[in-house]
């Protein structure tokens, strides 16, 4: 079964479509980080704190680590 | 760092706040509400360890995978779990419950393309009920208040409300409605 599976592994299609499927998800997250970033920023116009700025920025700097997470899957997978 | 529990918040203001309304209470769900997702993002970040002992189980090896394709699983686990963390602290901390010296508002981000605003001028409050349910409800004080204005319909509902007895009583209080201790549920 190891031999089936090794070689299973080893083609090419079957990694085109890992790389497709993790690309895909990689984007669908992306999409979802920045929905993330608009509703950070409809919250912290409902309820200003101090740390409302600090929490805006910790949204834009996962959505922008996202997006180089994309790129650089695009690059070595 | 982050209490449920506020009176006379400093630094704080709100979506359309007016000139001579001040916050009397600032109120959050209890801390200990959050452990569900805390318990799931603990099991997510031991999973990867898991990982190789399912696949020898499924007649696999981590080996047989390229390098490229397991550093990448990685960080999407981690991603992930940094992304659990984020919103589950986002739903906490953005899903309050203001009390000022005109009204009530409760404020709710159940999803994150929902956001529903409720609001109950202080002079219509007719009643404020509290509940205190279960064990943790009992053993941390926290529990559910509905808010009645005039008519039959429930105004605010609030939930895991940290000391909701006292809250509901300052509620009935800046009513200027007597407190009717009768009506607290100990369930």
């Amino acid at each position: 079964m190891e031999v089936g599976a090794q070689t299973i592994l080893n083609n090419d299609i079957i990694l085109s479509f890992g790389k497709l499927a993790i690309l895909i998800i990689l984007i669908l997250y992306g999409v979802f980080s920045l929905l993330i970033i608009r509703q950070v920023d409809l919250m912290g116009k409902t309820l200003i704190t101090p740390i409302s700025k600090i929490i805006r920025a910790i949204a834009i700097l996962h959505s922008g680590v996202i997006i180089g997470l994309i790129i650089l899957a695009w690059g070595i997978l | 760092m982050f209490p449920t529990y506020v009176e006379h918040p400093r630094n704080v203001k709100f979506e359309g706040q007016d000139p001579d309304e001040k916050i009397i209470l600032l109120l959050r769900a209890h801390p200990i509400t959050n452990l569900p997702w805390i318990f799931f993002v603990i099991v997510l970040f031991f999973t990867p360890f898991f990982i190789p002992s399912i696949l020898i189980m499924a007649g696999l090896r981590l080996s047989m995978f390229p390098q490229t394709f397991q550093i990448i699983f990685l960080i999407i686990d981690y991603l992930l779990i940094l992304s659990i963390l984020y919103e589950g602290f986002l739903y906490w901390y953005f899903n309050f419950t203001l009390i000022t010296n005109k009204k009530v508002i409760d404020v709710d981000f159940s999803n994150i393309l929902y956001k529903s605003v409720e609001l109950a001028p202080l002079p219509k409050i007719e009643e404020a009920d509290s509940t205190t349910s279960g064990i943790i409800g009992s053993l941390f004080n926290f529990g559910d208040i509905s808010i009645q204005t005039a008519g039959a319909k429930v105004a605010i509902e609030m939930k895991d409300i940290s000391r909701s007895a006292i809250v509901a009583d300052i509620i009935l209080d800046l009513a200027g409605k007597p407190h009717d201790h009768s009506k607290e549920e100990h369930i």
